[in-house]
């Protein structure tokens, strides 16, 4: 056997201004450095990733004719790609150049920021790990497969439609997966919109309306995602499809079915709980699909095996109790993830009453209350009695900025609460009373500080301060607060009809799950993780799977459509040369597990 | 190859990733200094796993090239790098 070739490695050693030479010996690591096995050559560079940096290292490539390459500065996620394509410039292949992070030691600011010596053993220990497998690693093969023209969306909210439409628009074929029966997501009930206090409904329908009709879309209502296998180019998805009891090809979504049927139960899903349906229903008048769905666990034929008077009323005879579940099986060649959020259930805070008052409501369930076309037709009332409110305590941040509970702050309920106080005094209730007890208003974002302003000035009331406890007065059910306002310094005791909590925003149900069937990371509080907070902020651990909107974390709805556009914009990336180069151990991996 | 470098690609919540431990820990003491073992969570290293399109964990990739994903028998792990240092 001939001798194998020793591998020349070059050594960079970053100093990232001071911000890892400020807290490691890097004369101390160059010197360990130059006696790992295979190490040609060590150089350390005030900025590696900068052109200077970058030239030094193509320059020391060609000169000391180095075949291998490790940077030691900061995290794979930020820079690996600058230096493997710095190294490709010089003739090495992207899979021979590493990166290593020392920073993180160092910085700083960083959690992981350790003393100088810590930092400097932990130093030369990676960069000898990484200059062994660097020396070890063989060429990995790469095959050339072709990639479907297909994308799948799962999410049928704002984001998931805005990267649907973008995608369908540029030719790709598009499955809309929504969970429930209609698309539109969240901001189908938020009734108006901050900061324009436009129609959310009105400002949405051109969006569910195209997707409705777009050549290139197909929904999947009342759908879920059971199974992925597969990498990018070639995912394959087996998508479960629950029966709606309903022929979508006949139902015209007239209503009879629903006005004849005998059964009503609270709607939680598109009234937030204010409100009742019938167990065979049309989620809300601008619905997509606008077709009729049976709600087969309140259904007095699924229960009782009675009734049938929705089959007799159809005037199309478009109800079908013999559906199944069906599997869908769905080729695509990237997916994106738009699962949006869910209401923090404020019960656990006991505190607030929520449950066991009456007239504690949330803010989602004030938006349905405030919604012309919500169960009240948007006439603002206490559960309890039927009556309007004359005094309203709103309370932020519940369940958020908690160390009990979310410690993030949820970005969009300082803005929700402002829309909803306006709404109130400028619309519905002029003469109520409204309160906001807050611990800091943050209304970053363009035009909030002038909408903010606004709200002010129609008379709202700021309380620096949250309340501790709110107890209920049990004959008017009215709510009793007391609060410290510190700008005042002055115990206010207020009495309130209606309590409103400004509940956080947690990842959907489901996350976890749709995390372990796609084999994406989710980070500390729950939500998809990204693979890098600041540069790659819709790409994840898998390639060829995306996330946008708040299934990322709290944003509202701009930064939504904006990173749904981005999501879209790198699946257009890696799918518009219909073929790409892949390890051919991936494809290999993936053909066994299928089979194939 | 006179040596072998092992990434074991494994995250906190996994299943099979203690019983890949095992075996490598095991391997690790019969091969002795020609074999070198790396954890990589890659909760914390996401980068590293997307590097080789690593999509599930325990996954092992040796000298480079991704042999496994899920536990494999301790044997077909012996002989995969019996396979590297033969080469």
């Amino acid at each position: 056997m001939n001798a194998k070739k020793e591998k020349r490695i070059g050594v960079f050693i970053c100093h990232c201004g001071k911000n890892i030479a400020g807290g490691l010996n890097i004369e101390a690591l160059v010197e360990s450095s130059k006696h790992i096995q295979g190490v040609a050559y060590v150089v350390d560079n005030k900025f590696s990733c900068s052109e200077d940096g970058q030239v030094d290292i193509q320059k020391a490539i060609q000169d000391q004719k180095l075949d291998r390459v490790v940077v030691a500065a900061c995290a794979p996620s930020l820079h690996l790609l600058t230096f493997q394509r710095c190294g490709e410039k010089a003739g090495i292949k992207p899979q021979f150049v590493d990166l290593i992070d020392t920073r993180k030691w160092t910085m700083h600011g960083s959690p992981q920021k350790v003393d100088s010596q810590l930092a400097l053993e932990k130093s030369k220990n990676l960069v000898e790990l990484a200059v062994k497998r660097m020396r070890l690693k063989r060429l990995i093969p790469m095959v050339e497969v072709k990639t479907e023209q297909s994308v799948l969306v799962i999410g049928g909210g704002v984001a998931g439609l805005e990267a649907g439409l973008d995608l369908a628009d540029k030719g790709y074929k598009v499955f809309i997966v929504e969970r429930l029966p209609t698309i539109g997501g969240k901001m189908a009930l938020l009734y108006k919109v901050f900061p324009t206090n436009d129609c959310a409904p009105c400002i949405l329908a051109p969006k569910t309306a195209y997707a409705n009709i777009h050549p290139n879309i197909t929904l999947l209502t009342n759908s879920e995602l059971k199974s992925m296998k597969g990498y990018i180019g070639n995912f394959n998805v087996e998508v479960v499809q629950r029966p709606r009891y309903i022929d979508i090809e006949k139902c015209t979504g007239c209503g009879e079915c629903v006005e004849k049927c005998p059964i009503e139960v609270v709607d939680s899903e598109y009234s937030a709980g204010m409100g009742k349906r019938k167990a065979v229903y049309i989620p809300y008048d601008q619905a997509i699909p606008k077709k009729a769905v049976v709600d087969a666990q309140n259904c007095l034929y699924f229960r009782k095996d009675v009734c049938r008077l929705c089959e007799k009323v159809c005037p199309t005879q478009a109800i079908d109790f013999e559906q199944e579940n069906q599997t869908i099986d769905i080729k695509a060649g990237a997916i994106i993830v738009a699962t949006g959020f869910d209401e923090y259930n404020p019960t656990a805070k006991s505190e607030y009453g929520y449950g066991r008052y009456g007239n504690v409501i949330t803010q989602f369930q004030l938006a349905r209350l405030l919604d012309i076309d919500g169960p009240t037709g948007g006439k603002l009332v206490r559960p309890t009695d039927g009556q309007e409110p004359k005094s309203i305590v709103m309370i932020q941040c519940v369940g958020s900025r908690d160390k009990n509970a979310n410690e993030y702050c949820s970005n969009i309920c300082c803005m929700y609460a402002l829309k909803h106080a306006q709404m109130i005094k400028e619309l519905i209730l002029p003469d109520s009373e409204i309160y906001i007890c807050f611990i800091d208003m943050r209304t970053v974002g363009k035009g909030f500080e002038e909408y903010y302003r606004r709200t002010r000035e129609l008379g709202i009331n700021f309380i620096r301060g949250r309340p501790s406890e709110v107890i209920e007065k049990s004959d008017t059910k009215n709510l009793l607060l007391k609060v410290e306002d510190p700008d005042i310094c002055h115990l206010l005791e207020i009495e309130a009809d209606l309590v409103v909590l400004s509940c956080a925003t947690i990842p959907s149900s489901g996350t976890r799950q749709l995390s372990q069937v796609l084999g994406i990371e989710l980070d500390e509080n729950g939500f998809f993780k990204e693979m890098h907070p600041k540069l790659r902020p819709v790409e994840t651990n898998v390639r060829g799977i995306y996330i946008c909107g708040a299934a990322q974390g709290p944003k509202d709805i701009p930064d939504s459509i904006v990173q749904a556009k981005a999501a879209a914009s790198c699946v257009d990336g890696e799918l518009r040369k219909a073929k790409i180069k892949l390890p051919e151990f991936v494809v290999r991996a993936s053909q066994l597990n299928q089979g194939g | 190859m006179e040596e072998v470098y092992v990434e074991e690609f494994m995250s906190p919540g996994c299943v099979g990733c203690p019983a890949v431990k095992e075996m490598l820990k095991e391997l690790s003491g019969e091969f002795g200094d020609k074999l070198t073992v790396e954890e990589v969570d890659i909760t914390v290293d996401t980068a590293r796993a997307a590097q080789y399109e690593i999509m599930s964990v325990p996954a092992v990739v040796v000298n480079g090239i991704l042999k496994f994903i899920g536990v494999p028998g301790k044997e077909e792990l012996k002989k995969a790098i019996l396979e590297e240092l033969e080469r």
